[in-house]
């Protein structure tokens, strides 16, 4: 029943976003300008380096996950939609659930849009590109519970803006170096490697999601 | 004796927000029927519909009220994005309600474009968007804060019968109001500055 519910509350906000795709077009964007930039940022020869390419284009991952779950927090707020959740029946667990399930889609649709646009621009050559993908989707997994989280907790803050990235990319440095290592490892061709890796992304991103359903959903007022 | 999903209670119930004490040592039972709250702007209404739908914490005291509520406040707490129709079918496949008596109402409530997002919408048609949950939802608690707000004199007359009927029905309605003499008749509760005054 509360699954059900969840996958309601997700539903409404891909339909939302399908309807308004600007959480998405955000993150979309974002990630697309940091990676245009890169090059000029470091230089071409430091920006091809793997471990270069993978560090930055997660952290642009990770501060587009914030704004698309920001505004996606910012339409509950308006009109106070919120309120009409709040109200419903384990609707505090469903809304975080549902918004976790709705970042974790968007996240993996930006995640693979920026690795792709990641290894043309930079022509990098893939050597295990199954492990890559492997570890994309398991980020796409670590990187939301926590920013969700953070984001519900300070949902009526007026420094939100600042607050949220302030908290969470500090705690998402676990899941990033684990991610980045995780890519460069699939890029350079040492499965082994990728593997171990993916296999502590997938416990970060156990325990952030067991720490986001514990806290998120009393948090959020 | 009604149960208590029918029924909202708050006992020795307070609220403070920002330091003060907005709601103090509250006793109240609401069952079945209508319940009107009135009281002068800053009384307290909103504060004491929003601790009946738990949507805010009481700081001393216990809230008695099972999970079948509606609570509409000030706002029309539809999601902007999302069509009327969109947003009130959420609603009832959420409560697990079938979603043929959204149409119907949409209609019965005089909105006009049903698929067009609620955004696009002008205050009133939201508003009655909003109303239109009462039919769909059918909650054995509804809160309704301030609901005549916005309304043409035409929904103001079709939220008047209707909350007659889901007092007839034996749903729980409780309404905060500072006004509106179309409600003398039902149970009346005064709100002064925080506290139950009759």
């Amino acid at each position: 029943m509360r699954l059900a519910r969840a996958r309601l509350v997700a539903g409404r906000e891909l339909r939302a976003e399908r309807a308004q795709p600007d959480g998405l077009a955000a993150a979309l964007g974002l990630v697309a300008i940091l990676v245009f930039t890169e090059s000029l940022l470091v230089g071409p020869a430091v920006a091809a380096a793997p471990g270069i390419a993978a560090a930055l284009l997660w952290i642009a991952l990770a501060l587009a996950t914030i704004l698309a779950v920001t505004r996606s927090f910012d339409r509950e707020l308006e009109d106070d939609a919120l309120e009409a959740l709040l109200v419903l029946p384990d609707g505090r667990d469903a809304l975080y659930a549902g918004k976790l399930i709705a970042a974790t889609l968007l996240l993996l649709v930006v995640a693979l849009g920026g690795t792709a646009l990641t290894i043309y621009l930079l022509d990098l050559e893939v050597a295990l590109p199954f492990h890559l993908l492997l570890v994309t989707l398991v980020g796409a997994l670590a990187l939301p519970p926590l920013v969700t989280l953070y984001v519900a907790v300070s949902l009526r803050l007026r420094a939100r803006a600042l607050v949220v990235p302030l908290l969470a990319l500090p705690a998402l440095l676990p899941q990033l170096i684990a991610v980045s290592a995780g890519v460069t490892a699939a890029i350079a061709g040492d499965g082994g490697a990728s593997l171990a890796w993916c296999g502590l992304l997938f416990a970060a991103a156990l325990a952030s999601a067991i720490a986001g359903f514990t806290i998120g959903p009393a948090a959020i007022e | 004796m009604p149960s208590v999903e029918d029924r909202a209670a708050l006992r020795r119930a307070s609220v403070r927000l920002d330091d003060r004490t907005v709601l103090h040592e509250i006793e109240l039972e609401i069952g079945p029927g209508v319940t009107v709250i009135r009281g002068r702007n800053g009384a307290g209404k909103t504060t004491l519909l929003r601790a009946l739908a738990g949507l805010i914490p009481l700081s001393r005291g216990t809230r008695e009220v099972g999970d079948d509520v509606l609570y509409l406040g000030h706002r029309p707490q539809l999601h902007r994005a999302l069509s009327a129709q969109e947003n009130l079918a959420f609603f009832a496949r959420y409560r697990g309600l079938s979603t043929d008596t959204i149409e119907p109402a949409l209609r019965a409530w005089g909105v006009v474009d049903i698929a067009r997002p609620v955004e696009r919408l002008s205050a009133g048609q939201r508003r009655r968007a909003s109303l239109a949950r009462i039919d769909v939802e059918r909650s054995a608690v509804v809160l309704l804060d301030e609901p005549f707000s916005e309304l043409d004199d035409e929904a103001f007359t079709l939220l008047a019968g209707r909350i007659t009927e889901c007092g007839a029905r034996g749903q729980t309605v409780v309404i905060a109001t500072h006004g509106h003499q179309e409600l003398a008749g039902y149970r009346t509760v005064r709100l002064d500055a925080g506290t139950l005054v009759g």
